[in-house]
């Protein structure tokens, strides 16, 4: 996408996204080839590789990127969150994990983040069969969208929060 | 004029096919049972289910002339059911297979089962009568991924195949104990047993989904998962063409008439596509995408509902087309191979939906 | 947004019970509490011998015995005078009030009671304040080890005062939230011209530490006020005692506050992104439905 230079515009970066999980998100139900009985994520199992896509990485700059691992049952989309300085990275970090432990509400949620992401989620043929592709694709859009912000927005919370501390206590001098 | 749409449950159907009235329907849930209904009123009624499987049901036929139906499963293992009595009886055919059983096909003559399976070959099944059982001879050379589709050449020698190595593939399922040597096709002169016959690759590719033989069998076509479609002619020194579509890959697809494809997958909208000797070319949707946004009414409970786990009381999330999942397999309804009048399709969504061809 | 009181609740409340009923002439029941306090402080109220018109009020913290190098004795023979006694066992000091012989001004010698920690740290403050404002300096740094890992260093200078605490955060993103919060009192400095001086340092002890065995460490932070005359001046010795020797706690207090409200707000985000995912699920779809045992079963 980007040189890594240049910021990439947020929509365009999400339209990019959209695009690529909506081609990604055309599976079937597959039998494993390699064990016998098997039905397993290809994308995670990775034994058969003409079964696997080749990964895409969008990027909107160094530290924003999304992963997208295709294959013929099953997508692994990797985001890379924004975090800025130390306090974004706690946020961050607290809030994915806080999101992971309730992986099984999230059923698309993997509960560990593909190396060097921040969040992974896992979309198989079931996921596709029994929901509206185009919604969860919705899904991850908007995730992408809103976590940014929440984040920032935590972050002010915390900033003003040691404001109003400090000054409490400053001006009782 | 709008399809016909008959609902068969919330979950995919797995595969469909009609006995040679049309007046039956077998197909199974995406689950180990294959379910048999009869139209009557207008209406399907479930009147059997096939339950020999034990594991899911990947592929049913419905010979036409001998009545009999075959199915194939996860299971590793294929039926040929006959009817009888007391309801249908199934024999077991032999696959000698150890993975999976994806896609099954009578020939044209329904002597022979072809067999795809997920162990890379496709077995050629035939009746013999010695052992009084169904046997089986496998194609394997150069097979190098999954089989995940076939069809029968209507000279009954050959099939095609397609698999997820990216190739399609024309073998010779010439069976000498049961059958009078073939005389020269257009694919070749020299069938034995198992003779590649031919092999395309459009370049790119991507995984095949489907493969359909022209009705007089000189040309082949095939679906990849780049959104492909390719067409060889073997009239014409297998000279080939390919049209890379704008459109989410396709799953299935069959010749409506001497030079059109009516294809149908991700997209959930059959199209149709024209060969026309050199070059493949859009032609038409089957529908037009309506802007039907008209308000359905909801009752109190059920927009509380939504707005519990949804936070929206209206979610528009229908599609705009008829089928409201992918579209994975296509059955001809009235007419043949290249004289379609009316066709049927089934999908992830649970819908069976008949259509007529305007072409 | 609170400031931590200095004064024990659980003190006060008891006497004030105690208080009215000696005054309405009510029997006195038998009274045995244990309460904590931060810091490791323990209180226990009771009866002497047995006797209910008797209570005692007893403290315990783990470093009298530093506070009393400070003179915390002569300050608490100022404070209480006659209600000091001798010390129960197990505590530090110990005050006993004869319900019987109530004075007359009872609100005071409950409030009075209510400040006992308070009035034990004081004493090293008051100290170092006054060598400050009689110009000793160079004597030694006061260090008192409030809790078994922190430390509370006191120094004194011809113009200040320096007061710095060590801390020590255990989980290493509370020191991140603490940074935050520090550079807060930093910076709040330049509203609150009259407030001391705040500095801050991570992992390295402050250069007045350099001699002493000051830990080091990832989760260890100091905070250094620096205390003017305006502080430390008799009209104001009593207000910067109370506020500089809770500060500790309350930074703490509010790091935890801050981090439970950015832990509902991570809740309510995480049933948002749920309801989104839910819009994919068709709507027609007949629900699946758990029966008593814990099935599931689907409607036909």
């Amino acid at each position: 996408m980007s040189s890594g230079k240049q910021a990439v515009g947020l929509q365009p970066y999400l339209d990019a996204v959209r695009r690529t999980l909506t081609a990604a998100l055309c599976l079937e139900n597959f039998s494993s080839q390699v064990v016998e009985r098997h039905n397993k994520p290809e994308v995670e199992i990775k034994s058969s590789k003409e079964l696997l896509l080749t990964p895409v990485v969008i990027s909107r700059n160094e530290k924003e990127k999304v992963l997208i691992e295709g294959s013929v049952n099953s997508v692994r989309v990797s985001i890379a969150i924004k975090q800025a300085d130390d306090i974004e990275k706690i946020l961050c970090k607290k809030f994915m994990r806080f999101m992971m432990m309730r992986a099984e509400n999230f059923f698309v949620l993997r509960r560990k983040p593909v190396e060097g992401y921040d969040i992974s989620f896992l979309i198989t043929n079931f996921h596709t069969e029994q929901m509206f592709k185009h919604k969860l694709v919705d899904f991850v859009v908007h995730f992408m969208e809103e976590i940014d912000k929440e984040i920032s927005d935590m972050k002010l919370t915390v900033n003003s929060w040691g404001r109003i501390t400090a000054e409490e206590f400053l001006k009782k001098f | 004029m709008a399809p016909e749409k008959h609902r068969f449950g919330y979950q995919p159907i797995s595969c469909h096919t009609f006995n040679k009235a049309r007046n039956e329907l077998a197909l199974s849930p995406n689950n180990h049972e294959v379910h048999l209904f009869k139209l009557s009123a207008g209406k399907w009624q479930l009147y059997d289910k096939l339950i020999e499987h034990v594991q899911r049901v990947t592929d049913v036929d419905w010979a036409a002339n001998s009545d009999r139906i075959v199915s194939c499963g996860v299971d590793r293992n294929a039926y040929v059911w006959t009817r009888q009595a007391g309801g249908w009886k199934p024999t077991l055919v032999i696959l000698r297979i150890n993975r999976a059983a994806t896609c099954v096909r009578w020939s044209p003559q329904e002597n022979k089962i072809a067999v795809g399976s997920g162990a890379r070959l496709i077995a050629i099944c035939y009746f013999d009568q010695t052992g009084d059982w169904w046997i089986a001879k496998h194609v394997k050379k150069p097979i190098r991924s999954t089989v995940t589709c076939i069809d029968w050449h209507p000279s009954n020698y050959l099939i095609a195949c397609g698999s997820t190595d990216f190739k399609a593939r024309v073998f010779s399922a010439y069976v000498k104990e049961i059958e009078s040597k073939p005389s020269a096709l257009s694919w070749g002169t020299k069938m034995p047993f198992g003779n590649v016959m031919a092999e395309f690759s459009n370049g790119g590719g991507g995984w095949v989904h489907a493969v359909a033989f022209s009705s007089a069998g000189d040309k082949l076509a095939w679906v990849g998962h780049d959104s492909s479609i390719s067409v060889v002619n073997s009239s014409n020194g297998n000279a080939m063409a390919t049209i890379k579509t704008e459109y989410l890959p396709f799953m299935t697809l069959t010749w409506i008439s001497e030079n059109c494809i009516l294809s149908a997958g991700h997209d959930c909208v059959p199209m149709i596509f024209e060969y026309d000797g050199n070059n493949i070319k859009f032609s038409t949707k089957l529908e037009k995408e309506t802007t039907d946004d008209s308000e359905k009414t909801v009752s109190a409970r059920d927009k509380f509902l939504k707005l519990d786990s949804q936070r929206t009381e209206r979610n528009v999330t229908e599609l705009k087309t008829t089928h409201q999942n992918t579209i994975t397999q296509i059955s001809i309804h009235s007419g043949a191979v290249g004289n379609v009048g009316k066709f049927c399709t089934t999908g992830n969504d649970g819908f069976l939906c008949s259509w007529d061809v305007k072409v | 947004m609170i400031l931590l009181e200095v004064n024990s609740r659980i003190i006060e409340e008891t006497l004030k019970q105690k208080f009215q009923n000696a005054e309405a002439g009510l029997k006195q029941e038998s009274v045995s509490i244990l309460a904590a306090d931060f810091d490791g402080v323990k209180y226990h109220i009771s009866n002497y011998n047995q006797d209910k018109s008797k209570l005692l009020i007893s403290i315990s913290l783990n470093f009298f015995k530093e506070l009393k190098e400070h003179g915390a004795e002569e300050l608490l023979k100022r404070e209480y005078g006659s209600y000091l006694t001798t010390p129960e066992s197990g505590y530090d000091v110990t005050l006993l009030i004869d319900l019987d012989k109530l004075p007359s001004n009872k609100e005071e010698l409950i409030k009075k009671c209510g400040m006992l920690k308070r009035h034990c740290f004081a004493a090293v403050f008051e100290e170092y304040f006054r060598f400050q404002q009689n110009g000793e300096v160079g004597r030694k740094i006061a260090v008192i080890h409030y809790r078994d890992d922190e430390t509370m260093y006191v120094q004194a200078q011809k113009d200040r005062v320096t007061v710095i605490f060590s801390t020590v955060f255990r989980d290493s993103d509370d020191m991140v939230i603490a940074k935050l919060f520090l550079q807060e009192f930093k910076d709040g400095r330049r509203k609150y011209q009259q407030a001391p001086q705040v500095l801050f340092s991570h992992k390295e002890p402050p250069m007045e530490l350099k001699a002493t065995n000051a830990r080091v460490g990832d989760n260890v932070a100091y905070i250094t006020f620096v205390l003017f005359p305006r502080h430390t001046q008799a009209s104001a010795v009593e207000n910067t005692i109370n506020l500089i020797h809770t500060l500790r706690n309350y930074l703490h207090y509010h790091i935890k506050c801050s981090k439970a409200y950015i832990h509902s707000k991570m809740r309510a985000k995480t049933s948002d992104f749920l309801q989104i995912l839910n819009r994919a699920r068709p709507d027609d779809k007949p629900k699946e439905k758990k029966t008593a045992k814990g099935t599931t079963f689907k409607q036909q």
